[in-house]
């Protein structure tokens, strides 16, 4: 050819090249962005950054870039839980004993209202079938009704994927088995739990020293919002249900409840019941309480105070609550977690004491009507509390003694040599392994309800798109996750309601395979495409 | 003399007046909301709201700041965020605790440094001066955590000699502080700890000691001493570590005001509830009323350590008390 014929060849060939390029570009949208994990610190909980990272790791096989940024726990809970300014977060929702009642996982979490600054529902899912789902199953009293849409709400979130659960941890914890027997463990609370504490016994002086990182900050029933302090008081104050073994609210201050109708609740009050400075416990109480906690806008009821119009003494024994609207984790969440407080002493508080608002009253000496009363309390150091033997129900030990250490190690280094005889709570899965080959040492891990979860900003790019979200679902390192970082003292995570609470729990919501070709079929599906190295587009808009 | 007092005493107020108000500053730039603490998400809007106001977080930063000058002067230091409880009974717990744990082995520290470092001095290059040089540097270049677990490790699981670790044993509460420290029991928990504090802090007032012994003992005097006839232990202790000690009270006033605060190792390893560990969970939680108080506490007492430390150099050197260069 001549040198005409090759430029117009080379012309037209560059031409084709160029439109072809544009026209490819065309085909597929802009690369993914780059999206960050906001988590605690090693130092807050050393299994988070761990898993954050696999996380991250496991998004690159995506062809997506993922990084984990670990950063203050008080900063997180600030930027995500107030502010909704975040991307991805890895949390660990504790498995509390209010939060057996499905309300919290299907309700607080994932209805659309919940959706405010500080609300609990921070990935900002908006669901108006799970809302109905969620609004019918706190308003259905009975249990087997309120079944159905909870089994349903597990099914519509699983499906939709807000976020994802990761794994189901169980709670690690020790104790001496030459000096405790008898020991009964709830669901999220292991060996630290009220039915251990009333029905162990144990040897020598008859009282447990069971030992705990971090000292309880106050002891005033009011003011209490923290699982720390909840464990504590629980134990010196009552309650007229309380969580039984089997995570069903039981009665106990109570002796039995009826609901006269969707918004009335009568409540049968025991009598014989006694203060631990000898006085009686009336319903006079009972009713002062609600009314108390109501007037003081006590923390962690507000909320649930607010929907309480009316407390009344129709009979002798007899309370009768009129709610606003009907709640079925009313029972649960309120009357199973209230601590019932004496008039003769709060009536007088703040006046008398010299503060303005009981919040502040120190309570340096409860007085409660549980089967434990109050000796002595060392800041920092100790809480010692000796058996109500006129109590209705009076623990079988003398007493607990709480023993605050510096650290896990040193509560593990104490349950071997003896000077400790359990732990109060969690105690690390590393320091529970060691703990399993020393004699007369119980080490293991304990059921629990609460979960590793792995919540996505709804909306923002790329977690507005569901077809993105049920894609990851596929790509989570579970099982890696539960072996490696959580040391097997856990197992992978599907459904909001962990299959450790079996009456709620939906068996229908199974583990994803893991499959990463499966995972970019579906975003083939979804018009997402790969550029040249391998990096993730968005769909043409 | 009254006016050095007086001048050092003003110089003192305005030190401490700046250290409130970096404190107040540096507080206030840490990121992270402080009420993010105390108000877990499951609270609602009101209840969250009541606390803010119950804590004064709603007032603005200028008023915030003019509520904490009044406060810290007249020891008023507010209420902690995580317990509500008056921060002032909280940190003077926490000081006696502290204050338990460190003047034994501080006490012994600087006492057997002291005395370590004029025997080096006076026999400089010898055997006991490079040994107690050597040893002092390893103890003092290790980290508190190692000394205090090894010596845990040998005494207290292995020959299981010492408890390990607490003020005294659970459920033996003996009732008042005073019955407290006199009882066998605490004694025995407060050896370890001991014995690694001064491990810690020998090396410090003993080097300086030894050099500022050997520059004392080139001087006239100590000369003239000598060539007066007087024993050599006379020479060494009255007339020349009179003079050398000077420079180890000095260091000694900073030596005490760090280890006050600086201890939550120790604390942490020794599970002994003080001021190091409450200084740094309050940092932590954002909990600014204890963790401001705490700080200014621990810049009263460094401050307060060095007037006491101008004023005791008029007892030790008479060029100061009379007034002349």
């Amino acid at each position: 050819m001549d040198r005409r014929e090759f430029v117009i060849g080379a012309a037209t060939l560059s031409a084709n090249a160029a439109a072809s390029r544009i026209a490819y570009a065309q085909q597929t949208g802009a690369p993914v962005e780059k999206r960050s994990i906001i988590t605690s610190t090693a130092q807050f909980d050393p299994a988070r950054p761990e898993i954050a990272r696999l996380v991250a790791q496991a998004c690159k096989s995506l062809g997506w870039e993922v990084e984990a940024n670990p950063i203050d726990y008080n900063q997180g809970i600030q930027k995500v839980i107030m502010q909704h300014d975040y991307e991805m977060f890895l949390v660990a929702l504790a498995g509390s004993a209010i939060r057996i009642d499905p309300n919290f996982f299907v309700y607080a979490v994932h209805h659309s209202g919940e959706h405010k600054r500080g609300g609990f529902n921070w990935m900002g899912y908006k669901s108006a079938r799970l809302d109905a789902v969620a609004t019918v199953q706190s308003r259905f009293m009975d249990l087997e009704d309120r079944k159905r849409p909870v089994f349903e709400a597990q099914e519509i979130i699983f499906a939709d994927q807000p976020g994802t659960v990761l794994a189901y941890p169980q709670i690690t914890m020790a104790h001496r088995s030459d000096k405790l027997k008898g020991l009964i463990p709830l669901l999220g609370e292991g060996i630290g739990s009220f039915w251990s504490d009333i029905n162990m016994e144990v040897t020598g002086d008859g009282y447990s020293r069971s030992g705990m990182n971090v000292d309880v900050k106050h002891l005033n029933p009011l003011a209490v919002n923290d699982e720390l302090e909840f464990k504590e008081l629980s134990i010196i104050y009552d309650r007229l249900f309380r969580i039984g073994p089997d995570g069903k609210p039981v009665p106990w201050a109570a002796t039995g409840m009826k609901v006269v109708d969707s918004k009335t609740i009568d409540i049968t009050v025991r009598s014989g019941m006694r203060w631990h400075d000898g006085k009686p416990v009336t319903v006079e109480d009972v009713k002062f309480t609600f009314e108390y906690q109501k007037k003081w806008k006590a923390p962690f009821f507000l909320a649930a105070l607010n929907n309480v119009v009316a407390v009344e003494l129709p009979g002798a024994n007899t309370v009768r609550i009129r709610l606003e609207n009907p709640s079925a984790p009313f029972i649960s969440n309120v009357l199973a977690a209230m601590f019932l407080i004496p008039k003769h002493i709060w009536a007088e508080i703040p006046d008398k004491a010299g503060i303005d608002d009981p919040l502040k009253f120190p309570n340096d000496k409860p007085i409660g009507s549980g089967p434990f009363k109050f000796d002595h309390w060392r800041r920092g150091s100790e809480l010692k509390v000796s058996a109500f033997r006129e109590h209705f129900n009076p623990p079988k030990c003398a007493g607990i003694i709480r023993i605050v250490y510096g650290s896990h190690d040193a509560i593990a280094a104490a349950i071997e040599r003896g000077e400790c005889d359990r732990s109060r709570y969690i105690l690390s899965p590393a320091l529970v392994d060691r703990l399993k080959t020393v004699k007369n040492v119980v080490a293991r891990g304990y059921p629990s309800h609460g979960l590793y979860h792995l919540s996505y900003n709804n909306a923002i790019k790329p977690f507005d798109d569901p077809a993105f979200r049920q894609a990851l679902n596929h790509v989570m390192p579970r099982k890696m996750i539960s072996e490696l970082v959580l040391l097997s003292y856990s197992d992978p995570g599907a459904s909001i309601i962990s299959p450790a609470n079996a009456f709620w729990h939906n068996p229908a919501v199974k583990v994803p395979a893991e499959d990463v070709k499966k995972a970019r079929d579906l975003l083939a599906k979804a018009g997402y495409r790969w550029n040249a190295q391998d990096r993730l587009l968005y769909p043409r808009t | 003399m009254t006016a050095y007092v007086v001048r050092r005493f003003c110089a003192a107020l305005l030190t401490l007046l700046g250290v409130a108000v970096i404190l107040f500053i540096l507080f206030r730039l840490m990121p992270g909301d402080p009420t993010a603490q105390i108000l877990s998400p499951a609270l609602d809007e009101a209840a969250q709201a009541r606390l803010k106001q119950a804590f004064g977080l709603d007032l603005p930063l200028w008023q915030q700041f003019l509520i904490y000058l009044k406060n810290l002067a007249t020891l008023e230091w507010g209420r902690s965020f995580t317990s509500g409880q008056p921060v002032a009974s909280l940190l003077g717990h926490w000081l006696v605790n502290t204050l338990l744990l460190m003047s034994t082995g501080l006490i012994l520290a600087i006492a057997i440094g002291i005395v370590l470092g004029i025997m080096m001095a006076a026999r400089r290059g010898g055997a006991l001066d490079i040994g107690a040089t050597v040893v002092g540097l390893v103890f003092q270049a290790a980290p508190p955590f190692v000394i205090g677990i090894l010596l845990l490790i040998t005494f207290s699981y292995g020959m299981e000699l010492f408890p390990s670790g607490g003020m005294f044993t659970p459920g033996a509460d003996p009732g008042s502080t005073w019955a407290l420290l006199t009882s066998a029991d605490f004694l025995h928990h407060l050896v370890l700890p001991t014995l690694t504090i001064t491990a810690l802090y020998l090396v410090t007032p003993m080097l300086v000691m030894r050099d500022s012994m050997l520059e004392v003992l080139g001087s006239d005097y100590v000369e003239f001493a000598r060539a007066k006839g007087l024993s050599p232990a006379r020479v060494l202790f009255r007339h020349a570590a009179r003079n050398a000690l000077l420079a180890v009270v000095t260091v000694s006033s900073l030596i005490l005001g760090f280890a006050i605060g600086g201890q939550v190792v120790i604390e942490t390893v020794f599970s002994w509830p003080g001021m190091g560990k409450a200084m740094v969970e309050a940092a932590l939680q954002h909990d600014y009323p204890v963790a401001q108080a705490a700080f200014f506490l621990m810049a009263a007492i460094v401050i307060g350590l060095n007037f006491l430390t101008d004023l005791s150099y008029s007892l030790l050197d008479p060029r100061i008390r009379l007034g002349s260069a």
